[in-house]
């Protein structure tokens, strides 16, 4: 298993679109804006809604939930040799359960894949002192 | 319905060496493809006064046009640096050069790709991860995606899932083009790919291996245009461009709409109807393959074949030299060389005049050219002939 020390990442630089996202991670929470004109949940944070140009937005709590749209298991250092060490890593697209897609990284034991379609949940592991939002198997979920 | 002009037309084709050219900067590679394609025509350099490039990716520029113009010696009434993506600028380029014509903005327009990525990558830099394309960095680079082979990696293998399809499904792609490329003197890859070869290729990010990777290249294409009547007076042969459209649905691989509603689709509909014509009228396919993927899936999206279907096609040889529309005669991104698609549109010419040599298709009258940037982010389908 990653321990969370070992993971490590490029560190988001939050602007006043996303803060609030970001803020939400350190809480262990998965936030999404809310568009009170179109109803339109979406991510990622932007200051107007993208279905209906809608400015009257809020920001809500997701479940966390979804499933694995796609998912790759990465076994080059792109990044440089830096990389190497979290050699395989899988990155996965996530069909949360309030609509939007959103790209994250699978956390779960070294090597394991999930499959397409399969039940995920967020979690929070600390990555260089922050913490991001990354997916593992929901729990009690049939894989 | 998308028009173009019909009275402004392609009448020059021009490509460098491709592969490494080493102490050649992008300014000089982007001159030489523009000389190849005037002197394939035989304007003179001097005569062109419309100049439209892209910006290189590896090293970028600013305000690259004036850079290449003033080193050609031109003094352009018209000059533009477009970048949509992959072979949709080079599109992009085509519809602005024939607007700029139909207007009276310039006479003759050269429209040029070219630069040194192969040895002018930063040095350290990871294949075919220059940075991040797509722009995403806050919503890409903490996940670990960097690059552009991971998202079209996301992409196979949601393809791969949704319609049961499997790697050699992939490979189809790889040693289609391979097999073209033989023909291709100015090609990067000269060796014969088997099946064996392809399934002991490194993997990369799955499910994709290096061969249903692109080339990364040194290199250049170019193309000239003027009207149809200067031509004429000229006695040249020329090649229009029936009609073409574009479809942008995201950026960013994180927006990736779903495989069914990829813009390649509608960009293919608006172009087949602007034209009246369909897969069936087709004599030449030069399909984006900066990745096997892109490939099955714009044959789909394009009517090819049907969801899920386009290994089968490939394998019943329609796509191969010979069979009912050949793809990519001159080895593609794949195994050609990668520059950015422009040398799809080179060929597309050469196909349609009769000048593409050893691999030349008989009596090839119409060709489809698409191309993909980002992560199939921008879309373009264009309808060429001759």
């Amino acid at each position: 298993m990653n321990t969370p020390s070992e993971l490590i990442a490029e560190l988001p630089q939050p602007t006043v679109d996303s803060q609030p996202f970001w803020e939400g991670c350190q809480r262990e929470q998965l936030m999404l804006q809310h568009c009170a004109d179109c109803g339109h949940v979406f991510y990622y944070a932007r200051r107007l809604c993208p279905a209906c140009g809608g400015t009257q937005l809020s920001w809500q709590a997701s479940s966390g939930k979804g499933q694995v749209y796609s998912y790759s298991q990465v076994q080059v250092a792109f990044q440089g040799p830096h990389w190497q060490s979290q050699l395989p890593y899988t990155v996965v697209l996530i069909d949360l359960e309030e609509g939007p897609r959103m790209l994250s990284r699978w956390h779960g034991p070294k090597g394991q894949v999930p499959q397409v379609g399969q039940r995920a949940q967020v979690t929070f592991p600390e990555v260089q002192g922050q913490r991001l939002p990354y997916f593992q198997a929901e729990e009690g979920a049939a894989p | 319905m998308p028009k173009v002009s019909q009275e402004v037309v392609i009448v020059g084709a021009g490509e460098t060496r491709v592969g490494k050219l080493p102490g050649m900067e992008s300014v000089q590679i982007q001159a030489w493809a523009v000389q190849e394609a005037a002197a394939d025509c035989g304007v003179r350099v001097p005569d062109i006064d419309g100049l439209i490039n892209l910006d290189p990716y590896a090293i970028p520029n600013s305000m690259f046009s004036s850079t290449l113009a003033e080193y050609l010696g031109l003094k352009p009434n018209f000059l533009t640096t477009v970048d949509v993506g992959g072979t949709v600028t080079a599109m992009t380029m085509l519809q602005q050069a024939v607007w700029a014509i139909e207007s009276g903005h310039c006479e003759i327009a050269a429209c040029v790709y070219g630069e040194n990525t192969l040895t002018g990558r930063p040095p350290g830099a990871q294949g075919l991860a220059l940075r991040n394309l797509l722009g995403g960095e806050e919503w890409e680079e903490p996940f670990g995606l960097h690059g552009m082979v991971t998202p079209y990696a996301l992409l196979a293998q949601r393809y791969l899932s949704q319609y049961g399809a499997s790697e050699k499904d992939l490979a189809e792609v790889a040693l289609i083009t391979r097999r073209h490329a033989l023909l291709n003197d100015n090609a990067q890859m000269r060796k014969p790919m088997s099946m064996e070869d392809y399934l002991a290729s490194r993997m990369i990010a799955t499910p994709l291996r290096l061969f249903d990777c692109s080339q990364v290249s040194d290199g250049g294409g170019a193309l000239i245009l003027m009207s149809r009547e200067r031509a004429q007076a000229r006695g040249l042969k020329a090649v229009s461009i029936r009609s073409m459209a574009m479809r942008s649905t995201h950026n960013s691989v994180a927006q990736t709409p779903d495989l069914e509603d990829l813009g390649m689709a509608a960009a293919g509909r608006d172009a087949f109807a602007a034209a009246g014509l369909g897969p069936d009228d087709l004599q030449v396919a030069l399909l984006h393959d900066a990745f096997t993927i892109s490939v099955l899936i714009t044959l789909e999206a394009l009517g090819f074949a049907g969801p899920g279907e386009a290994g089968n096609y490939l394998r019943a040889g329609h796509a191969s030299l010979g069979g009912r529309c050949p793809l990519n005669p001159h080895g593609g991104l794949l195994s050609q060389a990668h520059i950015g698609g422009m040398l799809h549109v080179t060929e597309a010419v050469h196909q349609l005049r009769g000048t593409a040599g050893r691999r030349q298709i008989p009596g090839a009258r119409r060709a489809v050219v698409s191309g993909n940037g980002g992560v199939f982010s921008v879309c373009g389908v264009m309808v060429m002939e001759a």
